[in-house]
C-alpha cells in the first residue's frame, strides 16, 4: 500500500505524469458516472433528431434521436471494461507461459517462441478478420482475439526476464537449497517479473481501447444497439453532413482515453522501471 | 573415512576454451581447503560443477563418496551435505522476499515446523551478531557485511557438512574481512564442518587452509599442504603469482 | 611543478540530509612522485579524484578548496575549474577503462584524437605513429594490430594498457590513477602499475594513486595520505609511515593487512585474521572530536571533545598525523 502511494507521488511528481493521471481519471468518471446520470442510451425520440448539445442532451442526439452523452459514456466504459479485461487476461497467462519458457528453456523455450513469431507474424486485423470469419461477430471474439495477439509481447518480456534471472545467484541460491521448483517461480520469479510487465500492460491499454474502437468502425465490433466509441465514430462520420458533433464528442473521448493511459503508462514506466524510460 | 569431495579428470569446455581441462582433486573431511586462481582459472566453474549448476562434458565427482546426479531427489539429498556461500552475497537473496520468509523457505525443504526452524536460526544468528529483530527486513534494507551473515545463516540452516564459499572477502574493506573469516573458522571448528575457500587472495589462503590447489587455465597446477605450497613452490606459476602479490613488507624484518 | 591540493571539502545533498564527504583534506605531491591515497570505502578516496578532474555529480559540491598544478592555482569551488586542464594537464586512469574508451572508434582513432588535441598543427601519419609508438611503450603486444581494433576485443588489461598509453601521450602534468588494478588479476596488477612507473618515469609527471589496498601503495608508491571518513589523518613518505605509523588508524590499517609470507599456524586457533571493530561515522553528523574516536584503542577523554589538527610524527618534516596523542609530548 505504501508503495502504491509512493508510486502515485512520484508520477505526480512530473508534468507527463500529472496531465496522464488527471486524463485516465476524467475518462474513469465519465464510464462509471456518466450511464448513471444520463437518460436511457437506446432510448429512440425520432422528433429529436440531429438535435444540437443543449439542456435535453448535453451532447445532443445521433440520427434516431438517441441521447448522445448516454452513447458516449457506455461506449466508454464498454471500452475500458474490454480493454482492462483483455490487458489482464493476457498479461497473466502470457508472463506464466513466458517465465516456464525461461525457466526451462530447451524445447520448450523454441515451441513458445515460435508458437510466438507465427501469432505474431499475422496483422491484427487480418487475425481479426480470420477469427470474425470462424466464429462470428461479437465481443467474446474480439476478447479472445486481442488477448491472442498481446499475449506473445507480455511473454516475450517475461521470457527474456526469466532469463536473466535464472542465472542470477539468488535464484540459484534458492535451487541449491532445493527449494522446490513452483515456489521458486512463484515467490521468486513472479515478484521480479512483474515490474514490468504491469509497465507494458499499462501502456497497452490505450492500444486495446484504440484496436476496438477501430473494429468497431468497421463494423466488426460491439452490434447494434449497443454503442462504443468505434460505433459512434462511425454513425456519426456516416450523417456528419446533417450533424458533425457525434463524431466529434466520441472522437475526443477516444482521444482522451489513450493519450492519458499513454502517458500514464510512460510515466509508470519512468518510476518502476527506469532503465527502458527514454526509448520511445 | 570417505573423502568430502574427490573429484577425478573433470573436463569442460565452453566452445573453444577450456573451463576444466582434466581437474582432479581430493578434499578430506573436516578440513580447509583452499582453491586460488586468477580470474578464468576455472575456479568458480569447479564449484559450481561440484553444486551441481553446471554439467561437465568428462570426468566424475564424488561428494561423500555419492556420485553427483542431475535429478530433482539427488539435489534435494545434496542440498543438506553441500551450501555454497556465493560471490555477491547480497545478490544471493531474493530481493523481493523478506529475510523470515527466506529462513522459512528452509524450513519448508527440511519438513520441519517452522517454530523449531526459528528456534535453531536464533541460535545461528547470534553466533552470526546479527540481532533477531532484522529477520522481518527486505534484503536491500541491510548492509552487504549483514546480507554476508544472513547468506551463511541461511546455509547453516541446513546443517551441511560441507561449505562452499566463493571470494568470500569480494568487495569487503581490509579492516573488516577479518571478521567474517574468523567467522568461517569458528564455524567450521565448532560444526566440524569440510570448509572449501575459493579466493585470489593467497594470503588469506595460506592462512585459513590446511590444504591448497592453484589452478590456471582450467588446471591445477599444483596442490598439497599450504606451508610448502607456498613456502617452497615447485611451479614458476606458482613462484610468479606469489611474487605479485602486493604485500605490505615487514620493514622491521628488512632492516 | 609540484602538485598541491588545499582544504577540499565537498558536500553531497542526498534526500536525507548532507553528507560531507571530504573535511579539510590536503595533498601534496612532488614531481616525478608518486602518491598512494589509501582509503576504505566510505573515506571519499574517489570524491577527491573527482573534485580534481570536476567530475562530481550534480548533487555534489565543494564547499573550500583550492589546487596548484602545472604551475597555475584553481579555485576548485568553481564549476569546470580545472576543464582547461582536463586531457593536457591532467590525465586519468579509471578502475574500468571503458569509462575512458569510446566502445565505437579503433583503439588507433582514439589514440590519435589525443594527439590532435594537443598538438593540433601536427599531419595525420606522424600521430599514428606516435600513437603506435607510444602502444608499444606501455608493452600491448602487436600494436600495428591494436591500432585497428576495438576496445570490446582487448582484455581488461590490455585495455587498462591503452588508457596509459593515452595518458602517456597527453604527457600530463598530473595523472590520477582511481583504482587503476582494483579489476585485474594479481600479475596483471603488476605489470600495468610498472607501465604507470615507467609513463612516471618518460614524461616526469606527478601520480595520484587512489586504492583500498595498503599493499599496492607501499609496494609502488614514494608518499602515502591516509583518508578515513573523509579527513586525512595521516601523511608522509611510505618508508616512514609504515616505520612508525602517527595515527592509531594507520597502525590498525597495517595490522589488518594479511602479509603473503605469514605462516599457518599448526593450532587453528592461532590463525587469527585482525580487525577494526566499530563503523563509520555517519557521514550526515560528524562527531565534535576526532572522526576515529569510537573504533580507536588508545582514544582519551578530550578525543571526544577536540577535534585534532595535524601535528608532526618523529624527525621527518612530511610526516604528520591528526591524532591527539601526538600534541602533548
Amino acid at each position: 500500500m505504501n508503495g502504491l502511494v509512493a508510486t502515485l507521488k512520484r508520477i505526480c511528481s512530473e508534468r507527463d505524469g500529472r496531465l496522464g493521471l488527471a486524463f485516465t481519471c476524467l475518462i474513469l468518471v465519465f464510464a462509471l458516472v456518466g450511464p448513471l446520470v444520463s437518460p436511457d442510451p437506446n432510448a429512440i425520440d425520432i422528433k429529436a433528431r440531429f438535435a444540437a448539445p443543449g439542456l435535453a442532451h448535453l451532447l445532443g442526439t445521433d440520427n434516431l434521436g438517441r441521447d448522445l452523452l448516454a452513447r458516449t459514456s457506455v461506449g466508454t466504459r464498454y471500452a475500458l471494461t474490454l480493454a482492462v479485461l483483455i490487458v489482464v487476461i493476457s498479461s497473466i497467462i502470457g508472463s506464466l507461459i513466458g517465465i516456464v519458457a525461461g525457466v526451462v528453456g530447451g524445447w520448450v523455450d523454441r515451441a513458445v517462441t515460435a508458437v510466438f513469431d507465427i501469432v505474431n507474424a499475422f496483422p491484427p486485423l487480418i487475425l481479426a478478420f480470420a477469427l470474425i470469419a470462424l466464429y462470428g461477430k461479437g465481443s467474446a471474439t474480439f476478447v479472445l482475439l486481442v488477448t491472442v495477439v498481446f499475449i506473445p509481447q507480455f511473454g516475450r518480456m517475461a521470457r527474456a526476464r526469466a532469463q536473466t534471472l535464472r542465472n542470477l545467484s539468488f535464484i540459484e541460491a534458492e535451487r541449491m537449497l532445493a527449494v522446490h521448483p513452483f515456489t521458486i517461480v512463484v515467490r521468486h520469479f513472479l515478484p521480479n517479473v512483474a515490474g514490468p510487465i504491469i509497465v507494458l500492460a499499462s501502456m497497452n491499454l490505450p492500444v486495446v481501447i484504440a484496436f476496438e474502437a477501430s473494429l468497431s468502425f468497421l463494423g466488426f465490433g460491439v452490434q447494434p444497439p449497443k454503442s462504443s466509441l468505434g460505433t459512434l465514430i462511425k454513425d456519426g462520420f456516416i450523417s456528419i453532413n446533417q450533424s458533425w458533433w457525434p463524431t466529434i464528442a466520441a472522437a475526443l473521448v477516444l482521444a482522451i482515453a489513450t493519450l492519458g493511459a499513454t502517458l500514464l503508462g510512460e510515466a509508470l514506466r519512468r518510476v518502476i522501471d527506469p532503465k527502458t524510460a527514454g526509448v520511445r | 573415512m570417505t573423502d568430502a569431495i574427490s573429484i577425478s579428470n573433470a573436463q569442460l569446455r565452453f566452445g573453444e576454451t577450456a573451463a576444466l581441462d582434466g581437474v582432479s582433486l581430493i578434499i578430506p573431511q573436516g578440513t580447509c581447503f583452499g582453491i586460488v586462481g586468477e580470474s578464468g582459472s576455472g575456479k568458480t566453474t569447479l564449484m559450481r560443477a561440484i553444486l551441481g549448476l553446471q554439467k561437465l562434458d568428462q570426468g566424475d565427482i564424488r561428494i561423500l563418496g555419492n556420485p553427483l546426479v542431475h535429478s530433482r531427489a539427488a539435489l534435494k539429498q545434496r542440498a543438506s551435505f553441500v551450501q555454497p556461500i556465493f560471490q555477491d552475497p547480497a545478490a544471493s537473496l531474493s530481493p523481493r522476499s523478506r529475510i523470515r520468509t527466506l529462513m522459512n523457505e528452509v524450513g519448508t525443504v527440511l519438513r520441519e515446523p517452522h517454530a523449531a526452524t526459528h528456534e535453531r536460526l536464533a541460535v545461528i544468528l547470534n553466533r552470526l551478531g546479527l540481532p533477531p529483530g532484522f529477520i522481518d527486513k527486505y534484503p536491500h534494507e541491510i548492509s552487504g557485511g549483514q546480507a554476508r551473515r544472513v547468506a551463511i545463516a541461511r546455509a547453516l540452516l541446513m546443517k551441511p557438512s560441507i561449505l562452499i564459499a566463493d571470494e568470500p572477502t569480494a568487495g569487503l574493506d581490509v579492516s573488516v574481512q577479518g571478521d567474517l573469516l574468523n567467522l568461517l573458522q569458528d564455524i567450521r571448528r565448532s560444526e566440524s564442518i569440510t570448509l572449501v575457500v575459493i579466493s585470489h587472495n593467497l594470503a588469506i589462503v595460506r592462512l585459513i587452509a590446511e590444504n591448497a590447489v592453484v589452478m590456471r587455465a582450467g588446471k591445477v597446477v599444483e596442490g598439497g599442504e599450504v606451508g610448502a605450497l607456498f613456502g617452497s613452490p615447485r611451479e614458476a606459476y606458482t613462484r610468479e603469482l606469489l611474487a605479485a602479490w602486493p604485500g605490505v613488507t615487514h620493514v622491521g624484518a628488512a632492516d | 611543478m609540484a602538485i598541491s591540493v588545499r582544504n577540499l571539502s565537498v558536500d553531497y545533498s542526498l534526500p536525507q540530509g548532507t553528507a560531507h564527504a571530504l573535511r579539510g583534506v590536503s595533498l601534496d605531491i612532488k614531481q616525478g612522485e608518486l602518491l598512494g591515497l589509501v582509503g576504505e570505502s566510505g573515506s571519499g578516496k574517489s570524491t577527491v579524484a573527482f573534485a580534481l578532474m570536476g567530475l562530481l555529480a550534480n548533487n555534489a559540491k565543494v564547499v573550500s578548496g583550492s589546487a596548484t598544478i602545472d604551475g597555475k592555482s584553481f579555485d576548485l569551488t568553481k564549476r569546470n575549474a580545472t576543464a582547461s586542464l582536463r586531457g593536457r594537464g591532467m590525465a586519468m586512469i579509471f578502475q574500468d577503462p571503458m569509462l575512458s574508451l569510446n566502445p565505437v572508434f579503433t583503439i588507433g582513432t582514439q589514440l590519435c584524437e589525443v594527439l590532435r588535441r594537443r598538438a593540433p598543427g601536427s599531419d595525420r601519419k606522424t600521430r599514428a605513429e606516435m600513437a603506435q609508438d607510444a602502444l608499444d611503450k606501455v608493452k600491448l603486444s602487436n600494436p600495428k594490430r591494436r591500432m585497428e581494433q576495438y576496445p570490446h576485443e582487448l582484455s581488461g588489461g590490455m585495455r587498462q594498457r591503452v588508457v596509459i598509453a593515452m595518458a602517456l601521450l597527453s604527457e600530463p602534468a598530473l595523472l590520477i590513477a582511481d583504482e587503476p588494478t582494483t579489476a585485474l588479476d594479481v600479475t596483471v596488477e603488476a605489470q600495468i602499475m610498472r607501465e604507470i612507473i615507467g609513463l612516471r618515469d618518460r614524461i616526469g609527471c606527478a601520480v595520484l594513486l587512489i586504492t583500498h589496498s595498503l599493499g599496492l601503495v607501499t609496494e609502488y608508491c614514494d608518499a602515502i595520505s591516509v583518508l578515513y571518513a573523509g579527513e586525512r589523518l595521516e601523511s608522509g613518505t611510505v618508508k616512514e609511515v609504515q616505520r612508525q605509523p602517527g595515527h592509531p588508524y594507520t597502525r590498525m590499517l597495517f595490522d589488518c593487512e594479511v602479509p603473503i609470507d605469514r605462516e599457518r599456524h599448526a593450532d587453528a586457533t592461532q590463525n587469527r585474521f585482525t580487525v577494526i571493530s566499530g563503523e563509520l561515522p555517519d557521514p550526515r553528523r560528524r562527531p565534535p572530536g576526532c572522526i576515529f574516536n569510537g573504533r580507536c584503542d588508545v582514544s582519551f577523554e578530550d578525543c571526544a571533545a577536540i577535534h585534532p589538527s595535524d601535528y608532526p610524527v618523529g624527525t621527518d618534516v612530511d610526516h604528520s598525523a591528526r591524532c591527539l596523542r601526538l600534541a602533548t609530548p
